[in-house]
Formats: C-alpha cells, sequence, structure tokens
C-alpha cells in the first residue's frame, strides 16, 4: 500500500510512493510553479517542494491557479 | 456588542491587482462600508480594459491606482483608500499590506497568484482570498466559493484560464468578483 489522501481523495500508488511534493506534481503533470501546497495543514513553500519528503497516509491539499484576474 | 456596520467600518483590507477582479473587489468591498483599503498595481488603464473593469473611457492612460483611488472616493469620500503603484513580490506584499486582515489576491499570471498566496500565508497571520478559473462566458453556476483552510479561500471555477485562447467577459469575472468581496464581508463579520 502507498496512499495519500489528496484533495480529500485517497490515491493509491501502488507500492511506489513519489519521494517528494515535486515527484507527485510531475506525476499528477501539475506545473509546481502554479500550486500552493499543503500537508496535514501546514504550507509548504515552493522552493522546498524537491526536499519535502511524502509519508504514507499525508493529507495533501493541492490549489492550483489558472490565469486571468 | 459591536454591530456589523462597525466592523466593517474598522476593518482593512488589501487588494492585490486592479483588474477585471480587484477594480471590482475594491468597489463592492467600499460599498459594503469597509473603512480602509490598501490598493495595489503597477499598470495603466488601456482602453482594452473598458470591457471588464472599473474605468471610464476618460481615464484610458491613468495609472490604475490613481483612477480606482478617484472612483472609490467619488463613491464614498470618507473612505481611506492607500494605494502602491508597484508591482507585488514576496518581498514588498508582507510591507504593503501589514495593516489589512484580509488580501483579495486579483492578480493575472498563475505563478503570480501563487507567490502571493504563498507569501500571506507563510509570511503574515492574514486571510488571503484568491480567485482561479475566472475565463469565458455563460456557466454561471460553475463558480464557486471553496474554503480551502483556515486563511485561504479560493474563488472561481478551478479550470477556465485565459490561456486556453478564452475571452474574458465583465460578466464572468465579476461573478467571481463579487464572490470574493462576499466572501471577505464574511470574513471580517464572523473572523
Amino acid at each position: 500500500m502507498a496512499v495519500l489522501k489528496i484533495n480529500g481523495k485517497e490515491k493509491d500508488f501502488d507500492g511506489s510512493l513519489p519521494a517528494t511534493l515535486s515527484e507527485l506534481l510531475i506525476e499528477l503533470k501539475v506545473d509546481a510553479a502554479t500550486v500552493v501546497a499543503e500537508v496535514d495543514g501546514e504550507i509548504i513553500e515552493r522552493e522546498k517542494f524537491g526536499s519535502f519528503s511524502l509519508k504514507e497516509g499525508q493529507s495533501i491539499e493541492l490549489v492550483r491557479f489558472v490565469p486571468g484576474g | 456588542m459591536v454591530s456589523i456596520a462597525e466592523k466593517l467600518v474598522n476593518a482593512t483590507v488589501g487588494v492585490a491587482g486592479l483588474g477585471g477582479l480587484g477594480s471590482v473587489v475594491a468597489e463592492c468591498l467600499l460599498r459594503s462600508g469597509i473603512g480602509k483599503l490598501i490598493i495595489a498595481d503597477f499598470d495603466a488603464v488601456d482602453k482594452s480594459n473598458l470591457n471588464r473593469q472599473r474605468y471610464f473611457a476618460d481615464q484610458v492612460g491613468k495609472l490604475k491606482v490613481e483612477a480606482a483611488k478617484e472612483n472609490l472616493l467619488r463613491i464614498n469620500p470618507k473612505a481611506v483608500i492607500e494605494s502602491y503603484n508597484q508591482k507585488i513580490t514576496a518581498e514588498n506584499a508582507p510591507r504593503i499590506f501589514a495593516e489589512a486582515t484580509v488580501v483579495a489576491e486579483c492578480l493575472d499570471e498563475a505563478e503570480q497568484k501563487q507567490m502571493l498566496v504563498e507569501t500571506i500565508l507563510t509570511k503574515t497571520d492574514k486571510a488571503v482570498v484568491s480567485a482561479s478559473g475566472i475565463a469565458g462566458f455563460g456557466d454561471s453556476n460553475s463558480i464557486e466559493t471553496r474554503r480551502m483552510s483556515d486563511k485561504l479561500i479560493v474563488c472561481g471555477d478551478f479550470e477556465s484560464g485565459i490561456d486556453n485562447n478564452k475571452i474574458v467577459t465583465a460578466g464572468r469575472v465579476g461573478i467571481v468578483a463579487c464572490h470574493q468581496a462576499n466572501a471577505i464581508v464574511e470574513l471580517i463579520v464572523y473572523p
């Protein structure tokens, strides 16, 4: 099992959890420059995505911004 | 007990960006009775803005902060409007909006939105009400207000970016802006 809760939904990574937030975003095909990430209630700054290790069972909120204003 | 009107008149709200979102958010907040606004934008009013942004033809060429301030004070001459003709950065945002309890993120580029929301949430104790997905027309009911966390509310349809050759129309971007202003009033009345 390698499960993360992403925006309220459980996602199973079939035994291979992405190692970091950056890897998760690559897997989800989301541009990191447009995302605010919260892990277990704590905002993780974008410059730390690459060094932030993911662990089984974490709850991740990804807020993706699209341009326009 | 402090009345709703008193809470609003004693509040200071930041508006970052004065385009299709910000010019509307600022106007709604002011008409709702917010006592002080801190507005920031680096741009000038262009003729092409008039189809959705709350400026007038005789204001083309004027700095948006000046045009907005002029219009807002015509609505309520007693309001306090502090303006910054600056591009907002991670460095200057906490200083510009120091006095505000809530900041409306009304910027254009996705990376800028990300930068401001992250900065407000990690470098200050303020709430931020942001927007994502404002482009196109129709489909009004796909626009929603989502509370993402204690300090973050995002309004929009979460997918309609201006990057897919979508046009921006006054009605649809205005709906998102009104969602933002409405959420801010609620945050101030019920913190």
